[in-house]
């Protein structure tokens, strides 16, 4: 993880202001940074989407493939999840440097987005046994200010949203073996139900407080976060400690009632943007990167 | 809790009119600024068959016969005097290794430090031993460009009261060309926190010291919790002084503290929002004008 | 050519263009706020983004440290859904090996190295979207990175791929007319003095065609300089107006 160096007495700043409820950029424990997203800013995939809160800036792709199921599951699809921890956004991701944290990013988006209770895999089956549909998600780190997990999670639930699926034909042949047809009209798509893909809260003890979407300063005056992925329904699906520190049982559950009161309460604001840059469509003004 | 989430918006086309006059001093890497060979080729230029040409993007500037371009935007070129703040990288046999966002790292001798009890003599073995007791590595420091090594590198020292260790406070870091030279680089702002603003783009914001305590000679660092109205007013210099960053608003004293005071009809976390981010700067750059004029 | 018809009778290209036509080239500089430079570019479909750190102390083996001179550091990878078919690895593999390999090459004989003796300046380049002409995107996100960290160059580095197509140059070519086969020569030019940092021809060429095709590659890597000036003179005189000085 990119982290940075901080002095004991900064330390202690910032330590005493989590617990004044007054945190060194003037947000209370429980706010989150100015949070912009735009969905579908890469044409070469299904579905993307921008995702900048405070200086962490991330990008997702989602490209949609025909596989084979998963002998198990032979009537669901499933996600692969990619994430890719350029130089771009730190020298320290250079060469093979960023990989070790990819692969944490990765494991642990899988465990939370690749379920039935999460994301509809069914739906994206084509022929049970044969095909299906393979979501690769993959996740492009710009810039990296703390708080990555709840960053990628918004940015995720967005791409989904965004994913446009094309319709496909089984057509039967004469010889008795099948042919997938694609639509050829792009407006002739499926789209993934995204209402119960769950948001990641990554809270980050400090102190004796807990604080959500932490920067880089505060998580190194932390010892231990803990991570809630939670539905719109408040239904939590992952809980994962992260780092090297220890917390008592009690804080933990303590951490997991903000978790799920805050988690449930990103989803309306999300949905809500993401429904009105739809309808707003092509009248809106792409901006990108350009600005 | 509050959350805050919007589609981006399109930044605001800065009219280009009525600035011919800057055009015409503006230069671009490879454009030639004089075929005429009386000039002396000064930093950001190169001479290219005899012809001087500017090697970075920025301004002419030209003091007599030298012509120098300063670049927009760069990493920090120390001069001798300059007031830096840095933090302490590595502790080497002798010397600290210090961060100041220059190309090099800075170095600080033992002997450029003042040692606690403020006496001077030499510096003994003990003395080399205990250095990670003064200054460990993460630990910042605010100091003065004593001199520039021929490779470029900065040697810093802190032979006076005001400069040494950094106590509880909040670090910004800008960049080092937003910051203005001026006189003194240590305020205590009336609005009640005191601020060092490093020519090296690090500011440092911290509560108003008492007295000083000429005793510990800087390395003593208090515990004691800051104030939450002391933590109020940090917070909200912080902000401001990105949001002048933000917009490209030179740093000194009396833009920080305009800064501050348009900025007091909004809560602290507010500031950074784009729209008010905007309203504020906009006001101090007004304040800042009817000054000048 | 086989198939495709990637010059009209009339004299028109896939896209519509004329044989010596760039793509649009969009460019904003001062993208990210964390690093030292940093540039967007979108060339046709093509874009890329470009970060510069440093110049700073050299990182990792001091066998690096030039006494004289700064050491460039560059990195290219393509994000993995950047290309129709998705890649497995962003970096690593042996294309963006050699493209790291060709962009440091490129630069250092652009950046005046010898300002910054025993530092480093990194240069990585990410593709976000491919559609051909990769390595000219590339080096034009590049240089306009370098120009935004203010680290000194001789002169812009621009770059433009030229094809071969009945006995016709064709200027910047997309995806489309890059996989058509047939000659593809990348050419990175410091245009006011004409120097080439970079040339590089892919497929045979008959020997009296290549000065036609050097001269319409210079032509178009001209091109592609004035937009870039265009850019970085909009964004100078911006910052200066916010400046106020």
């Amino acid at each position: 993880m990119a982290t940075v160096q901080i002095s004991e007495a900064e330390k202690l700043y910032v330590v005493h202001g989590v617990r004044d409820d007054l945190r060194v950029d003037g947000r209370g424990c429980e706010d989150y940074r100015h949070t912009e997203i735009e969905t579908d800013v890469v044409s070469n995939t299904d579905g993307s989407a921008k995702v900048t809160l405070g200086h962490t800036n991330v990008l997702v792709g989602i490209k949609a493939e025909i596989g084979k199921p998963k002998p198990m599951l032979p009537d669901e699809g499933y996600l692969e999840f990619f994430v890719d921890c350029s130089a771009n956004a730190t020298p320290e991701f250079e060469g093979r440097g960023g990989e070790g944290l990819g692969i944490e990013l990765s494991n642990t988006l899988y465990k939370v987005f690749s379920n039935k209770q999460s994301v509809d895999l069914k739906s994206l089956c084509i022929s049970p046994g044969e095909h299906c549909w393979v979501l690769y998600v993959d996740v492009l780190l710009l810039q990296c200010d703390g708080n990555l997990f709840d960053a990628i999670s918004v940015a995720i639930k967005a791409a989904l949203f965004n994913t446009k699926i094309p319709k496909v034909r089984i057509a039967e042949e004469e010889d008795g073996g099948k042919e997938i047809e694609l639509s050829d009209d792009p407006y002739d798509c499926v789209r993934v139900n995204v209402e119960n893909v769950p948001c990641i809260v990554t809270l980050c003890k400090i102190g004796h407080r807990h604080v959500v979407d932490a920067t880089l300063q505060e998580k190194a005056c932390s010892v231990a976060s803990l991570l809630i992925s939670v539905t719109h329904k408040g239904l939590v699906t992952c809980v994962r400690k992260l780092g090297g520190g220890s917390l008592d049982p009690e804080s933990i559950f303590e951490m997991t009632e903000t978790g799920k009161r805050v988690g449930k309460a990103l989803h309306a604001p999300l949905m809500e943007l993401l429904q009105k840059e739809e309808s707003l469509g092509s009248k809106r003004q792409k901006v990108g990167f350009l600005g | 809790m509050a959350v805050d989430m919007r589609l981006p918006a399109i930044l605001k086309q800065i009219s280009l009119s009525g600035s011919k006059g800057a055009a015409a001093s503006l230069v671009v890497p490879g454009d030639v600024i004089t075929t005429d060979t009386g000039f002396m080729r000064g930093h950001g230029t190169y001479l290219d068959e005899e012809k001087l040409t500017a090697s970075v993007a920025g301004e002419v500037e030209r003091v007599n016969k030298l012509i120098c371009v300063r670049p927009l935007k760069t990493r920090y070129n120390g001069e001798v005097g300059d007031v830096v703040v840095g933090r302490i990288a590595e502790v080497q046999q002798k010397r600290w290794k210090v961060e100041t966002s220059s190309r090099l790292d800075s170095v600080l001798l033992l002997s450029s430090v003042n040692l606690p009890g403020g006496e001077l003599r030499r510096r003994s073995a003990e003395d080399e031993l205990s250095m990670r007791d003064y200054l460990q590595e993460g630990d910042l420091i605010s100091a003065e460009v004593q001199a520039v090594f021929s490779d470029g590198a900065l040697s810093l020292h802190t032979r006076s009261l005001k400069y040494g260790k950094l106590g509880q406070g909040v670090l910004v870091q800008v960049s080092p060309s937003l910051v203005k030279r001026q006189k003194t680089h240590f305020h205590n702002l009336p609005c009640g926190a005191s601020i060092i603003l490093g020519n090296n783009g690090y500011i440092w914001l911290h509560p108003t010291p008492m007295q000083q305590d000429e005793e510990a000679g800087g390395y003593y660092t208090s515990t004691e919790p800051v104030a939450l109205s002391d933590r109020e007013v940090i917070s909200r210099l912080r902000n401001c002084i990105l949001a002048l960053a933000a917009h490209k608003v030179m740093l000194f004293d009396t833009s920080v503290l305009y800064c501050y005071e348009s900025s007091l009809s909004h809560q602290i976390k507010d500031i950074l929002k784009p729209e008010v981010t905007e309203e504020v700067v906009l006001q101090t750059r007004h304040r800042l004008a009817d000054q000048e004029g | 050519m086989a198939g495709l018809e990637l010059l009209s009778d009339q004299g028109y290209r896939l896209d519509g263009r004329k044989s010596t036509e760039l793509r649009k080239i969009q460019a904003r500089m001062g993208v990210f706020d964390q690093a030292d430079g940093s540039a967007y570019l979108e060339q046709g479909r093509t874009i890329a983004l470009a970060v510069v750190y440093g110049p700073h102390d050299v990182r990792g083996s001091r066998a690096k440290i030039q006494h004289d001179r700064a050491v460039i550091n560059c990195q290219y990878s393509m994000a993995t859904f950047s290309t129709a078919e998705r890649k497995r690895r962003p970096h690593g593999d042996r294309k963006s090996t050699e493209m790291s390999l060709h962009l440091k090459e490129t630069f250092e004989a652009a950046i005046l190295t010898h300002l910054y003796p025993r530092s480093q300046i990194d240069i990585y380049v990410k593709i976000l979207q491919s559609d051909g002409g990769n390595y000219s995107a590339c080096v034009n996100a590049a240089t306009l990175a370098v120009i935004d960290a203010g680290i000194p160059m001789r002169d812009y580095v621009c770059a433009c791929t030229v094809g071969f197509v009945d006995d016709t140059p064709l200027a910047d070519m997309n995806h489309a007319e890059e996989s058509g086969g047939g000659t593809n020569l990348a050419l990175a030019l410091l245009p006011r003095g004409g120097q080439i940092a970079l040339l590089q021809m892919d497929a045979r060429l008959h020997q009296d065609h290549l000065d036609t095709l050097m001269e319409a590659a210079m032509t178009a890597c001209k091109g592609v300089s004035k937009v870039l000036d265009e850019v970085v003179r909009q964004h100078l005189q911006e910052t200066v107006i916010l400046t106020g000085e």
